[in-house]
C-alpha cells in the first residue's frame, strides 16, 4: 500500500513536469516572428497552398485552443506532425531514438569501465603520479567542448589512422539487422548476425569515447572523492589494524561504499548525454534525437522541436523511477522501514 | 547491495528494449537485401536531410527531385546537361497545334515501353499520372496549375498510345514542355499504384518511399535520415542501359566526413564539398575533382519601398561599389561564374554583359547625384553555406566591406533561411541576400519572377512595382520564333540591369569530388544527374 | 590565517588563479594587445601556418587567429559573466522567496523550478535560440534560461537549513524586518555554495555558448567567437588543424581554470560550513 502510494506520488510528479515542460516548450515555440510553414513549402508556395497547409497543422486556431489540442493528443500518442518531414513526429522520434539510446548507452558503459578504475586508483595513489595524471585528465574531461573533441578523434583516428570508420552506424555495404529493438547491437544479438554486430560495435567506439568523455570524467573524481572519504574512516582503520591485505581493503571494503554516491551520479550524466549527443551525432553522422532536434530547430519545426524535448525530459526521470522501484522492491530496508 | 543498483539499470533497460522489440516485420522494406557488393554500387554521400517524399507529384527538394529522376522517365527530356534541346523520352513524337481557343499538343508515346512491374506504358497511365499531380495539389504543383494552366479535363487519351493536353492561350507550349522534363512530369504505372491507394490518398503513401516507374532505376529502400538505396532495373527498357548495379545515397550532412571519405574510399562521389574540399582534394591519389553548371542566382534584393532604395541612382552605386571578380577569384576560387542578368547562362536569353565591377569613384558621384552621402542599411543573410562551398557570413562580410568604400554602412543580420524567407516574403526586408533557382528551364521561370509584381515572387518582395517591363515580360513568355524572343530578352535583361533592384552576384558551379574509377558522371543544371550514364 | 592562505596551498589553484587572471587580462586588454584587426581580411594570406608575423596562424579570409582569440576571450567573459549574473541572480531570488514564503507560494515555485530543472539544457537552449533567431544575445539568454534553476533549489536549501539559526531567532526577537534578515543575516551565508556554482557555470556557459555557435544558433561568422572560430575550422581538419585547434584550446584552459576554481572555493568554504554547522 505504502509502495502504491509511493508510486503514485512520484508518477503525479512526473505528469506535472512534463505538463509544465509542454507549455513552456509550446510557449517557446510560438513566439518566433517568422513563419515556418512558408518556410517549410518554400519560395514557390501558392497563397492557397500555404493556407491549406496551414489549416492542417491547425496554425489558425488561437494559441489555447492549438494547445489543447496538442495535449489531448498526447494522451492518444500523437504528437502532431513534423512541418519539415511531414510525417507523424512520433514517427520520427521512434526512428531516431534507438540510435541516441544505443550511443548513450555506451558512453555510459565506458564511464564506468573506464572512470570507476580510474577514480580508485587515483585514490589509492594519491599524491603521486597516477593521482595527478588522472585528475588533469579528468579536469580536461570537464572543460573541453565534446564537438571539439569529436573533430579532433575524428581527424586522429578516423583520418590520420584509419582504424575507426568516421560516421554513420554500420559499414556501407551492412544491413541492419531486423529491427527489434532499434539498437543495431542488440538487434544483431538477437539475430545472430556477427558481420553487423562487428560493425555496429566499431561503429559506436569513436562516437561514445567523445560522448562519454565528459561524464567519464566526472564519475572518476567522483569515485575519488568518495573513496578518499571511505579510506580514512574509522572502520577502514579497523580493517588495516585486523591485519588484512591493502587490495583486500580496498575492494571489499572501500569500494562498495564509495560507490554509494558515483551511482547517484551516473543517473544524473545519463541526462546530460542527451544534450551532448546534439552535438556528438552533428559530427559523426549519427542518426539520432540529437540530430533530429538540430535540424527541427534550424527549420523552426516546432511540433518536432516539443516532440524532441518532452521525449528527453521524461526520459530521466522515468529512467529514474524504475530503478528506484526495482530497488524499493529489491532492499527490504526501505519497504519496512 | 549498492553496485546493484547499476545493474539493476541496465538489466531493466535490457528487459525493456526486449519487451519493447516487434518481431521482425515480414518482407517489408526494412529487411533490405543484399546490396549487391561493393563493385557494382555507386556509393554517393550528400547531405539529404532535405528529402521529404519520393513521390513525383510531391518531391520538390533537391534530393528528391536527384532520385525521383532517376527512378521514372517523363514524357520529354534533356540529354546530359544541354537544355537547348528537348528530346524525346517516353513521346518517340509530339505535334503543338494551335487550335485557337487554346494550344493542342499530341504525344505519341514510344512503343515497347515498359514499367519496372511489366506492365506496359499506356496512355491512361500518362492521365492518371498527370491528373494525381493536381488532385494532390502539393508543391511542384504549380507548374501545372500556375505554369501551364492545366486542369484534369485537359489531359486525356485518344487512343493507348496517344495523349492530348490543351493549354489556354495565356500558357506557354514551349514552357509546358520543358516543365514536362521536371520530375512532376513523371509516368507512374497507374495500375501498380491504384492498387496501393489508401484513403483516397492517390498512392501518395505507397510511392513516399517506393517507387512504381520505368526509370533505369527502382527505389529499393529508404531508411529515413541515413541512405536511400536505388536498384538497376532489369525491365528497362530506355537507354543508355545501366551500368551500375545499384546506387546508394547516403546521409552524411558534414562536408569534412564527405571528404575524408572520398579520400578513403568510403565514398564514390561527395556531393556537398566545400571550395576548401575541392582545393584540399588537389593531388590527392585516387580522387579527381570536377564541377557541374547550375541555374542558380546569388543576388542581394532590394527594397524600393525603403528610401533610400527607391532612388535609380543609388541603386546604381551599391551595383558599381562591388568588387565582383575578388568575389568570384579569391572566395570561390574561380568555383563561380560572374554573372549580372537575371537569367543565368545555360538558358536561352542569357546576357552576357557584365558592366560593373568596383569603381569606387563612379558609385561616390551616383550617390552625390542621388543628393545621399551618408546611408545605413540592413543587410538580411541567411546561416550556413552559400551555394558554391563559401559561407554566406564571409560573402556578406565582403559585400559589407564594399559597400562601406563608398560610405555606405551596412549591418549584417544573420537569420536561418526560413525565418529570412519568411520576412522577406513579407516585404520586410531592406536588403537580402539568398539565392534563387529556375523551377523550370526557360527564361520566363526567371524572368516572370524578377519583374512581375502581380507574379507575387522577387519583384513584389522587393516591391518592385514596373507594369511596363512586367508586361514585356509576359509578352516575351508568348512569343514562339526563337530570334524574336532572344532579342525580347536581351532588351528587357539590359533593362532590370540598371533599373531594377537587383544586385546579382555570381552564378555558382557545383563542385563534385570524386573516385578516379568513376567515369561518365555528368551534373544537369536541372540539378540532377543520369545514374544510368555513370559506370565505376 | 585568512580565507586565501588555504586555497593558495594547492598548486593547481595558483595555476587556475593565474590564467583566470590572464583570461580577464586579454579580455579587457584585447584591442591593446591584438597585433592585428580581427575581422581585417587578407585574402592574399590565407591559411598561414603559425609563424613570426602570426603567431597562431591564419584562418580562411586572412585573418589574424592570435587577434581573434583575444577578441573572443572578451567575448567568453561576457557571456560567462551575463549568464552567470542573469541565472545566479533570478534563480536566488526565485528561491529565496521560495523559501521564506514557505506553503503554496513555496510548493508552486518549486515546481516552476523543477520543469526547467527536467530540460535537458542544450537541447532547451537551441529551442530559444532557434524561435528567437540566432544571435550571441539571444544564445546568452538560452543559457541562462537552463541555468537558473540550480541557484533557486540551492538559495532555497541555504535558507531552509540557515533560517534555523539562533541569531536569526534573536533578529527576529529584536524586531528586524524580514527585508533585513534576508538581507544581513541569510544572505551572506547562504551565499557560499551559489559562489562555487557560478564558478562552474562560468565555464559551463562558455561551452555552451561555443556549442550553440557551433550548430549555428548563437554568435554568428565573422564574430571572433570561440565556437564560431572551431565551427569555421571545421572544413580544414585535414589539411590546416590550427584552426580549430588553437580556439579549442582557448576553452579547454579557460573553462578549466574555472572548474579548477570552482574545486578550489568548494574546498574552502565545505570545513567552513561544516564547523558552522
Amino acid at each position: 500500500m505504502r509502495f502504491l502510494g509511493f508510486l503514485l506520488r512520484r508518477i503525479v510528479g512526473i505528469a506535472a513536469v512534463m505538463i509544465g515542460v509542454s507549455v513552456i516548450t509550446f510557449a517557446i515555440s510560438h513566439i518566433i516572428p517568422a513563419d515556418p510553414v512558408a518556410a517549410a513549402l518554400g519560395d514557390h508556395a501558392t497563397d492557397a497552398q500555404i493556407a491549406q497547409f496551414r489549416a492542417e497543422y491547425h496554425l489558425d486556431r488561437p494559441l489555447p485552443e492549438q494547445y489543447f489540442i496538442y495535449a489531448t493528443g498526447i494522451l492518444h500518442g500523437d504528437l502532431g506532425k513534423s512541418i519539415r518531414t511531414r510525417r507523424s513526429v512520433a514517427d520520427d522520434l521512434a526512428d531516431s531514438f534507438p540510435a541516441t539510446l544505443e550511443l548513450s548507452f555506451a558512453a555510459l558503459l565506458i564511464s564506468i569501465v573506464l572512470g570507476v578504475p580510474a577514480g580508485v586508483w587515483s585514490a589509492v595513489s594519491r599524491g603521486r603520479l597516477p593521482d595527478y595524471v588522472v585528475r588533469v585528465l579528468s579536469l580536461a574531461g570537464g572543460s573541453l567542448p565534446v564537438f571539439w573533441l569529436g573533430l579532433i578523434v575524428i581527424g586522429l583516428f578516423y583520418y590520420q589512422l584509419g582504424w575507426f570508420p568516421g560516421g554513420g552506424r554500420l559499414d556501407t555495404f551492412v544491413p541492419p539487422p531486423p529491427t527489434r529493438t532499434g539498437l543495431y547491437v542488440l538487434d544483431s544479438i538477437f539475430a545472430g548476425n556477427l558481420e553487423a554486430l562487428r560493425s555496429s560495435l566499431v561503429h559506436l567506439v569513436l562516437p561514445a569515447i567523445t560522448l562519454g568523455y565528459f561524464s567519464t570524467a566526472l564519475v572518476a573524481r567522483m569515485t575519488r572523492s568518495s573513496m578518499l572519504d571511505v579510506l580514512g574512516q574509522d572502520y577502514m582503520r579497523t580493517a588495516r589494524a585486523k591485519g588484512l591485505r591493502e587490495p583486500v581493503i580496498v575492494l571489499r571494503h572501500a569500494l562498495r561504499n564509495a560507490l554509494i554516491p558515483t551511482i547517484t551520479i551516473i543517473g544524473l550524466t545519463f541526462g546530460s548525454l542527451l544534450s551532448g549527443a546534439v552535438l556528438t551525432e552533428t559530427i559523426f553522422s549519427w542518426p539520432g534525437l540529437g540530430r533530429y532536434a538540430t535540424a527541427s530547430a534550424v527549420s523552426l519545426d516546432f511540433p518536432a522541436v516539443l516532440g524532441v524535448t518532452l521525449l528527453a525530459a521524461v526520459v530521466y526521470p522515468v529512467a529514474n523511477l524504475v530503478v528506484d522501484v526495482a530497488y524499493y522492491w529489491l532492499d527490504p530496508r526501505i519497504q519496512h522501514g | 547491495m549498492t553496485y546493484r543498483r547499476s545493474s539493476i539499470l541496465f538489466v531493466i533497460a535490457l528487459l525493456v528494449a526486449a519487451a519493447c522489440s516487434q518481431p521482425p516485420p515480414s518482407g517489408s522494406s526494412q529487411t533490405p537485401q543484399t546490396t549487391g557488393g561493393a563493385a557494382s554500387t555507386l556509393v554517393w554521400y550528400a547531405d539529404t536531410s532535405d528529402l521529404i517524399s519520393l513521390d513525383p507529384a510531391v518531391a520538390y527538394e533537391f534530393t528528391g527531385v536527384l532520385l525521383t529522376h532517376n527512378a521514372y522517365e517523363t514524357l520529354v527530356k534533356f540529354e546530359g546537361a544541354d537544355l537547348a534541346t528537348i528530346k524525346p523520352a517516353l513521346a518517340q513524337s509530339w505535334d503543338i497545334k494551335d487550335s485557337t481557343s487554346q494550344w493542342d499538343i499530341t504525344f505519341k508515346l514510344r512503343s515497347g515501353a515498359k514499367f519496372a512491374s511489366g506492365n506496359a506504358i499506356t496512355a491512361d497511365d500518362v492521365v492518371y499520372s498527370f491528373q494525381r499531380v493536381l488532385k494532390l495539389n502539393k508543391s511542384p504543383a504549380f507548374l501545372f496549375t500556375d505554369i501551364a494552366q492545366i486542369k484534369e479535363s485537359s489531359i486525356k487519351a485518344s487512343d493507348p498510345s496517344t495523349v492530348v493536353i490543351s493549354l489556354p492561350k495565356t500558357a506557354s507550349p514551349q514552357g509546358f514542355l520543358a516543365v514536362l522534363t521536371f520530375t512532376i512530369g513523371s509516368v507512374v504505372d497507374s495500375k501498380d499504384v491504384k492498387a496501393k491507394e489508401t484513403g483516397g490518398d492517390s498512392g501518395s503513401g505507397y510511392l513516399l518511399d517506393h517507387s512504381s516507374g520505368s526509370g533505369a532505376f527502382v527505389i529499393d529502400h529508404w531508411t529515413k535520415n541515413s541512405e536511400v538505396q536505388l536498384k538497376a532495373n532489369p525491365n528497362y527498357t530506355g537507354s543508355p542501359k545501366p551500368a551500375l548495379g545499384g546506387v546508394l545515397v547516403k546521409h552524411v550532412p558534414e562536408s569534412t566526413n564527405q571528404q575524408f571519405a572520398l579520400e578513403k574510399g568510403d565514398a564514390d562521389i561527395a556531393r556537398n564539398l566545400g571550395a576548401q574540399q575541392i582545393t584540399a582534394l588537389q593531388g590527392k591519389q585516387g580522387v579527381v575533382t570536377t564541377t557541374g553548371n547550375s541555374l542558380q542566382l546569388v543576388y542581394v534584393g532590394m527594397n524600393v519601398t525603403v528610401k533610400p532604395l527607391d532612388n535609380v541612382n543609388v541603386r546604381e552605386a551599391l551595383r558599381t561599389a562591388i568588387d565582383y571578380d575578388g568575389i568570384v577569384k579569391d572566395l570561390f576560387k574561380g568555383g563561380a561564374k560572374k554573372v549580372q542578368g537575371i537569367v543565368p547562362a545555360g538558358l536561352a536569353g542569357y546576357n552576357e554583359s557584365t558592366p560593373f565591377q568596383a569603381d569606387v569613384n563612379k558609385a561616390k558621384s551616383l550617390l552625390q547625384q542621388a543628393g545621399q552621402t551618408a546611408i545605413t542599411l540592413e543587410l538580411l543573410v541567411p546561416t550556413g553555406p552559400a551555394p558554391g562551398g563559401v559561407a554566406w557570413a564571409d560573402l556578406a562580410a565582403k559585400l559589407q566591406s564594399d559597400w562601406k568604400n563608398i560610405g555606405v554602412t551596412v549591418n549584417i543580420k544573420q537569420t536561418t533561411q526560413a525565418d529570412l524567407l519568411g520576412t522577406y516574403r513579407a516585404q520586410k526586408g531592406q536588403l537580402v541576400m539568398i539565392l534563387w533557382g529556375p523551377d523550370f528551364p526557360d527564361p520566363d521561370a526567371n524572368v516572370g519572377p524578377f519583374t512581375d509584381y502581380a507574379a507575387k515572387s522577387i519583384a513584389f518582395r522587393n516591391g518592385w512595382d514596373d507594369k511596363t517591363i512586367a508586361a514585356k515580360g509576359r509578352d516575351a513568355a508568348l512569343i514562339t520564333d526563337a530570334a524574336k524572343r532572344s532579342a525580347a530578352y536581351k532588351e528587357i535583361t539590359d533593362y532590370v540591369l540598371h533599373n531594377g533592384p537587383y544586385v546579382v552576384l555570381y552564378q555558382p558551379t557545383e563542385p563534385f569530388g570524386l573516385r578516379s574509377n568513376v567515369k561518365g558522371f555528368v551534373w544537369s543544371p536541372m540539378d540532377w544527374t543520369d545514374f544510368a550514364a555513370i559506370s565505376k | 590565517m585568512g580565507k586565501r592562505t588555504p586555497i593558495l596551498r594547492e598548486p593547481l589553484n595558483v595555476v587556475a588563479l593565474a590564467l583566470i587572471t590572464a583570461f580577464a587580462v586579454c579580455a579587457v586588454l584585447a584591442p591593446l594587445l591584438a597585433p592585428y584587426d580581427p575581422l581585417a581580411q587578407t585574402l592574399s594570406s590565407r591559411l598561414e601556418p603559425p609563424s613570426a608575423t602570426h603567431w597562431l596562424g591564419t584562418d580562411s579570409l586572412g585573418r589574424d587567429i592570435a587577434s581573434r582569440i583575444l577578441y573572443g576571450a572578451r567575448i567568453s567573459l561576457i557571456v560567462g559573466v551575463v549568464v552567470v549574473a542573469l541565472a545566479g541572480v533570478f534563480g536566488t531570488f526565485v528561491g529565496l522567496i521560495a523559501g521564506y514564503a514557505g506553503g503554496l507560494a513555496d510548493e508552486a515555485l518549486m515546481r516552476f523550478t523543477e520543469v526547467f530543472l527536467a530540460f535537458p539544457p542544450l537541447i532547451l537552449a537551441m529551442a530559444i535560440a532557434g524561435a528567437l533567431g540566432p544571435s550571441l544575445t539571444n544564445a546568452i539568454i538560452a543559457i541562462a534560461a537552463v541555468t537558473w534553476a540550480v541557484y533557486a533549489r540551492l538559495a532555497r536549501g541555504q535558507l531552509l537549513s540557515l533560517r534555523r539559526r539562533e541569531y536569526v531567532e534573536a533578529a527576529r526577537s529584536i524586531g528586524a524586518s524580514p527585508g533585513r534578515i534576508l538581507g544581513r543575516h541569510l544572505l551572506p551565508n547562504a551565499i557560499a555554495p551559489l559562489l562555487v556554482q557560478a564558478s562552474f557555470d562560468m565555464g559551463a556557459a562558455i561551452i555552451a555558448a561555443a556549442g550553440l555557435s557551433f550548430i549555428g544558433f548563437g554568435a554568428q561568422p565573422p564574430t571572433p567567437e570561440w565556437g564560431v572560430m572551431i565551427s569555421e575550422g571545421r572544413n580544414f581538419i585535414s589539411t590546416q588543424p590550427w584552426l580549430s585547434l588553437f580556439p579549442g584550446l582557448a576553452i579547454l584552459f579557460a573553462v578549466g581554470a574555472f572548474n579548477v576554481l570552482g574545486d578550489g572555493l568548494r574546498d574552502v568554504f565545505d570545513p567552513r560550513l561544516r564547523r558552522a554547522g
